[in-house]
């Protein structure tokens, strides 16, 4: 049986083929009904039923994106620049005329903590991140990453989206696109935003845009009275019980099958009474995978949560920090073992103040610093317990921000935008560890070798290529054009598989 | 110059899909692996799809092989040793070395060099799968002028005999006409957006035994009916990406952009002729001067996100600021041709477009159009013979203020030094007031020494004109504003081009669509392949900005224009029909559908313009006829001819859009609140406004009566869409949506189940069952059925409903009639 209606958004005339035609109608939660539909059975991690764009042996299954919101500092986590620290106080001279966006370029400034090395590979890291120094065997650095502009709602969406305008999907889209769902009791792509709201361009860097709807990011809040949106009857709604509900899926169900009997040829209509029974699953299935009080203590104590929520003082802190960072960690720890293909993490809210994300023109050490202690000490956990579950093999880890920030100060404490480099690392799922592939300039102000940088294209081939996909050919056709995640560009860095 | 970009040649590119393997003794390098990427490298710059220098190209097998201008075979098959190519290409000709020194393009090495020999000697191979083909760039259906075709014979409605015509070729028929309830139902929920009362249902089914004409009366109330504007309306803030916050970083609200939602309301309730519909959105200020509507139409402009940050916070000086604006004038060119036209413009932003006739230079053309222009609130009354008086007002002050400058500008070249040494000396003292008032007296007196009698006399007079203006201005009441397109004068980074009187900022042709590269300067125009007006605006140099969109919403609205009425009538199908007679509505190009009834959709086209493009007269010419009235069922024997029903041998059922349901569950509620107009309802706490909002819907009390109004007046925020309408899929105010998205999902149904404004509805829908059908329970859930479903319960479903209810309570019953199957669908 077809889906043959016309207000059924999928185009089957741009199609190639019946298994395309599937995938455009949409793989992922809402794609099961549609299987269904089209008479296939078939669940999205079965073989045969692949995107036509999978063409690679998958190495990883699963990714988490961590996204510091607010353009995190290179020079002060990761990439190490002696020479700041020999010139510090310095006037600044790049050599060059600069286009800061605030103005104002202040001395060079020396990296706010230490580095030192770390693992087999001696890979210098700031004493700010130490934690993750247990892991950099597992990490490939990429120093030499640049962006389009120094705007944070343009530069959030080209990390985000690949675009730097809004109207175009998240990557996890694209990857719920591609790959389709191991779960149908949770979604494919989960979002996990700061606890205190979303950064710029907010949901825009999530959204399915012209992909079908059931790709886009699902929000869930690890931690909060209502984590989902909608899972369970609001708060005002009393009189719906368990037995209410269950009478009532029982009623809906009764009414709307003799609906469709005497309405034959719209799978529609199936779809929907079979959306009925999902969504009492997810109902069960959600719960059960956020409910962190599960874990034992070791790795409750592992990620840094052994206290549970505390009040906290009005400044931003580094135990408030860990223990938001950390909760999402290990929330999307349980999400990925239950099936989730994607999550995506953030770490700070909009470019307001007091700071409240990484946007630090003030005072590096001031919001950087809980920030970066938060994440790292997360972060750290969640590498070493996916290693000791076996899972790192084949889940991607990649930690982005929109842009860099200046080896100068902008006359205080704090560091200007610098979108001419900054540094992205990936970790597990194919991922070869320890490894640093391109290297910033002296400074941290451009790339060592400037006919040669790295661009979010390139880190979004890779991630796809890990995931067995050719990003060439994960398209979709939209207002004329076969859009890709990584548009006209991208090449794999080969240097950084395993 | 105009006729330039036209001297290209367009091609289709074929997409390869199998590598041919030439894997025979001696390794012959393969054209598509090797071969083809050492031309694209070094040679299709000038010698491509895009450009011919010597009308020679290496895309295209035949021109290749047999050359260009010169009277030479470039590419000798087995002889490399003779082929010319081989010796620009080496260098071994130095003056004919190619790529030419000068060039971008890099020289071959001699690897490739090699590889292109060893492709020749052995017979240069060129698979057909590989050749590009040379097309006459207008040979597209959209493209060519749109000519009324003979009606086919048979029916009454020529729309049925076209659509009968087609259906008879498959030997198939139309289905029955639906039954007087469903049609009723259809008729409602796709022209007003709304159920019908059980009481116009009854009504309905009854005057239809006995009146002929029953069914175009219900058609006439309901199209006369102010609901209609509220319905359609959407569909055009869809195309248009309207939203009411900017999207982007901070997100911050825009407080008067609902005037131009209002002014769409309002425009397709009094049936605007389209034509005027579209010249108001794209220059209403010039072509109807002094009208409310002239100004709130140019909300169009200013619909689209827009970066407040690369506005607010970098200046156009800076190579950021630039990219910001140049990506706000994309939008606004995207809007433009995209909503109108049905054409994809933004392809040739970097490049010509690969599929379609428009050059990279009509891209900027069109940008050139909108460079004057910023996002901007602009000031305005309803009032048009206030608005007169207040443009009058205007119009003179910037006469005035020009006229002073000329002559202040005389003066201060006649002082020279002392001037700008004083305004030196003015700048520093700027902390200290009255110092500063002190030395520009001082300034003044200097400036006026300069000046003869008759000037200083025509200075005093101006600035007693200056004063009276401002003193009527201060008698007029306070404007109106709304968000619009307009010359904007404001500070700092985001000052706008209102400090230069509004002159287009210069644009250049951009290489690549890199600010950084700019190429030539390019004047207002449009798509120059289109031969029915010239693809240049002839303006004079001096004509305001104003003059440049009035020149496009001229091209656009011409009548002889090939693409605004076939894309109007195919929107409109669209929307009564579920598919557009073309199924990519937004897109009429070569990479969009063709056309499934070519001739209809051209004979709706040339009959919409003929007849003042009236919108209500095209619906009614399309509800009218039987094609549309069809019952919806299914049909296995066409179902086997026709899967997807693109020849309509049945209507579709349509599943209701996130606005329709949403105002569904209003009316039958009881509670829907039908106040028209002004700023939007708002379902969420405005949290942080001072720096970036953040809109929290779940803090919103779900029984505010305030946000129980139609959902067109919604306030739409961009960044943090509002999670129940979104989980029905309404449209993303951050694109251009010409077709919803519809899905079927467990979050969807989580959302119908258990969001706030579902379980509120419930109970208010179960207090009016109480209210309407008295304390009697079986008469509560009857009357609940009626009003959720338009019909009375079986025998059996009313047993069913009653048991429910009894034991649930009728709130509970409320909430699973709402999510019920047949209240989600149309028939």
């Amino acid at each position: 049986m077809h889906n043959d209606s016309p207000f059924h958004r999928p185009d089957a005339r741009s199609a190639i083929n019946r298994r395309e035609f599937l995938w455009q109608s949409g793989g992922g939660l809402g794609g099961i009904a549609l299987a269904a539909m089209l008479g296939l059975e078939a669940s999205a991690a079965e073989p045969g039923v692949r995107h036509p764009a999978s063409v690679y042996p998958a190495k990883a299954k699963r990714v988490i994106q961590l996204f510091m919101s607010g353009a995190a500092s290179h020079i002060d986590l990761w990439d190490y620049k002696p020479d700041l620290i020999k010139y510090h106080g310095k006037p600044s001279d790049f050599g060059e005329p600069v286009e800061a966006f605030q103005d104002g370029l202040g001395p060079w400034l020396k990296p706010i903590w230490d580095f030192k090395p770390y693992g087999q590979s001696g890979k210098m890291i700031s004493d700010v991140v130490a934690p993750l120094g247990a892991c950099v065997d597992d990490m490939a650095f990429i120093h030499n990453v640049v962006g389009k502009t120094g705007i944070h709602s343009q530069g959030t969406l080209l990390q985000a989206t690949g675009f730097q305008l809004p109207g175009f999907p998240g990557t996890g889209c694209w990857a719920s696109y591609a790959l389709g769902s191991l779960n149908e009791n949770l979604p494919t792509f989960v979002v996990l935003p700061d606890h205190r709201g979303f950064g710029s361009n907010g949901m825009k860097n999530w959204d399915s845009a012209f992909l079908p709807s059931q790709h886009s990011g699902s929000i869930i809040y690890p931690g909060s009275d209502t984590p989902v949106a909608d899972l369970q009857r609001h708060r005002s709604a009393k009189y719906i019980t368990p037995a209410s509900e269950a009478a009532a899926q029982k009623l809906m169900n009764t009414l709307n099958l003799e609906h469709a009997a005497t309405r034959e040829g719209d799978p529609r209509l199936e779809s929907r009474i079979r959306s009925y029974e999902l969504a009492a699953k997810m109902q069960l299935a959600a719960p059960e995978a956020l409910d962190l009080k599960a874990e034992p203590a070791h790795i409750l104590k592992l990620y840094g949560l052994e206290r549970g929520p505390q009040s906290w003082p009005a400044e931003i802190n580094a135990e408030e920090e860990t223990f938001y960072f950390s909760q999402k960690c290990l929330a999307a720890r349980r999400l990925l073992e239950r099936g989730v293909r994607f999550v995506q993490i953030w770490s700070g809210n909009d470019n307001g103040f007091p700071r409240r994300n990484w946007d630090s023109h003030e005072d590096i050490e001031r919001d950087h610093g809980p920030l970066a202690r938060g994440m790292a000490r997360g972060t750290a956990a969640l590498i070493q317990d996916l290693k000791q579950r076996g899972m790192l093999d084949d889940t991607l880890i990649l930690w982005t921000t929109e842009f860099g920030r200046m080896p100068s100060t902008q006359g205080g404490k704090g560091r200007d935008h610098n979108p001419y480099v900054f540094t992205n690392w990936m970790c597990g799922g194919g991922i070869k560890g320890g490894v640093t592939v391109g290297e910033s300039d002296h400074w941290g102000y451009k790339p060592a070798d400037r006919s040669s940088s790295t661009l979010v294209y390139d880190i979004h081939a890779t991630m796809l290529r890990l995931l067995g996909i050719e990003h060439t050919k994960l398209t979709w056709r939209h207002n004329g054009i076969d859009r890709r995640l990584t548009d006209v560009h991208g090449h794999v860095i080969d240097a950084l598989i395993a | 110059m105009a006729g330039d970009s036209l001297s290209f040649c367009y091609v289709s590119l074929i997409i390869l899909t199998s590598l041919v393997s030439a894997a025979l003794g001696a390794p012959t390098p393969d054209f598509v692996t090797e071969v083809r990427p050492i031309f694209e490298r070094h040679c299709l710059n000038c010698h491509g799809p895009d450009r011919q220098k010597s009308g020679y190209r290496l895309d295209v097998r035949e021109i290749a092989l047999k050359g260009g201008d010169k009277e030479e075979r470039p590419i000798l098959p087995h002889d490399s040793k003779r082929s010319p190519l081989i010796r620009y290409v080496s260098g071994d000709d130095v003056e004919m070395s190619m790529p030419p020194l000068k060039s971008k393009s890099p020289p071959l090495t001699r690897a490739e060099v090699a590889t292109l020999r060893a492709w020749i000697d052995a017979g240069a191979a060129w698979p057909e799968s590989a050749n590009a083909k040379v097309i006459a760039p207008l040979d597209w259906w959209s493209l060519k002028p749109v000519a009324k075709p003979t009606v086919p014979v048979g029916g009454q409605n020529p729309i049925d005999a076209f659509i009968s015509q087609k259906l008879a070729e498959k030997h198939l028929k139309l289905s029955p006409q639906a039954e007087a309830r469903t049609l009723c139902r259809r008729l409602y929920f796709d022209l007003i957006g709304l159920p019908p009362s059980p009481q116009e249902m009854d009504q309905f089914e009854q005057s239809l035994v006995q009146d002929s004409t029953a069914y175009e009366k219900l058609v006439d109330k309901l199209l006369a009916s102010p609901r209609y504007g509220e319905r359609w309306a959407r569909y055009w803030l869809d195309l248009v990406h309207y939203g009411d916050t900017h999207g982007y970083d901070k997100d911050k609200p825009r407080p008067n952009a609902w005037p131009y939602r209002d002014y769409v309301i309002r425009a397709l309730n009094e049936d605007k002729p389209y034509a005027r519909f579209v010249q108001e959105q794209l220059a209403g200020d010039v072509l109807f001067p002094n009208t409310r509507d002239g100004i709130e139409g140019l909300g169009f402009i200013a619909a689209g996100p827009w970066d407040f940050i690369g506005h607010a916070e970098v200046s156009e000086s800076k190579v950021d600021g630039k990219i910001a604006r140049h990506l706000d004038r994309d939008d606004m060119v995207g809007n433009a041709i995209g909503t109108f036209c049905s054409t994809t413009i933004q392809c040739a932003q970097c490049h010509n477009h690969k599929f379609d006739p428009i050059s990279q230079e009509d891209y900027y053309c069109l940008q050139a159009v909108f460079a004057a222009l910023d996002r901007t609130d602009r000031k305005y009354y309803r009032d048009d013979s206030l608005n007169a008086r207040f443009q009058e007002l205007n119009r003179r002050q910037t006469e005035t203020d020009t006229a002073l400058a000329v002559i202040d500008e005389q003066l201060k070249a006649k002082a020279g030094k002392r001037y700008i040494a004083l305004s030196k000396m003015i700048d520093a003292a700027s902390k200290t007031p009255s110092q500063t008032q002190e030395l520009a007296h001082e300034r003044e007196s200097m400036l006026l020494s300069f000046a003869d009698d008759s000037v200083k006399k025509k200075r005093v007079d101006l600035k007693l004109e200056k004063t009276r203006i401002d003193t009527e201005l201060h008698k007029l009441p306070a404007p109106s504003l709304v968000y619009a397109g307009g010359v904007h004068t404001g500070n700092g980074a985001f000052a706008g081009t209102g400090a230069n009187g509004g002159k287009p900022r210069p644009i250049y042709l951009l290489a690549r669509g890199q600010v950084t590269l700019p190429g030539k300067e390019v004047h207002p125009g449009a798509i120059s392949a289109l031969s029915f007006a010239p693809g240049r605006f002839s303006l004079p140099p001096a004509a305001d900005e104003s003059e440049r969109r009035a020149a496009l919403a001229r091209w656009v609205t011409d009548e002889h224009n090939p693409l605004t009425w076939r894309s109007i009538v195919n929107r409109v199908w669209q929307y009564h029909f579920g598919r557009g007679l073309v199924s990519t509505s937004n897109d009429f190009g070569r990479m969009g559908a063709m056309p499934t009834h070519a001739e209809l959709l051209d004979w709706l086209a040339v009959d919409f313009r003929e007849n003042g493009g009236s919108l209500k007269r095209l619906h009614k010419q399309i509800v009218m006829s039987l094609t549309y009235q069809q019952s919806s069922a299914g049909n296995p024997k066409a179902e086997l001819m026709d899967t997807s029903n693109t020849l309509l041998w049945r209507q579709n059922r349509r599943k209701l859009e996130a606005e329709a349901l949403h105002d569904a569950v209003l009316a039958v509620s009881g509670a829907l609140d039908l106040t028209m107009g002004g700023p939007g309802w708002q379902d969420f706490v405005l949290e942080h406004p001072e720096h970036s909002p953040h809109y929290e819907y779940d803090k919103a009390d779900p029984r505010d009566a305030k946000t129980w109004r139609r959902s067109i007046y919604r306030f739409i925020v961009r960044s943090q869409m509002q999670p129940f309408m979104t989980a029905l899929d309404c449209a993303d105010p951050s694109m251009r949506v010409d077709k919803r998205n519809e899905s079927i999902s467990p979050a969807q149904a989580l959302a119908l189940l258990n969001n706030g404004f579902m379980v509120t509805q419930s109970v208010e829908f179960a207090t009016r069952a109480e209210r309407e059908f008295g304390p009697s329970l079986p008469a509560q859930v009857d009357g609940a059925f009626r009003l959720a479903l338009g019909r009375s319960p079986s025998s059996v479903e009313r047993d069913r409903l009653n048991l429910f209810a009894r034991e649930q309570g009728m709130p509970n019953l409320c909430r699973v009639l709402f999510n019920l199957n047949e209240f989600i669908f149309v028939d």
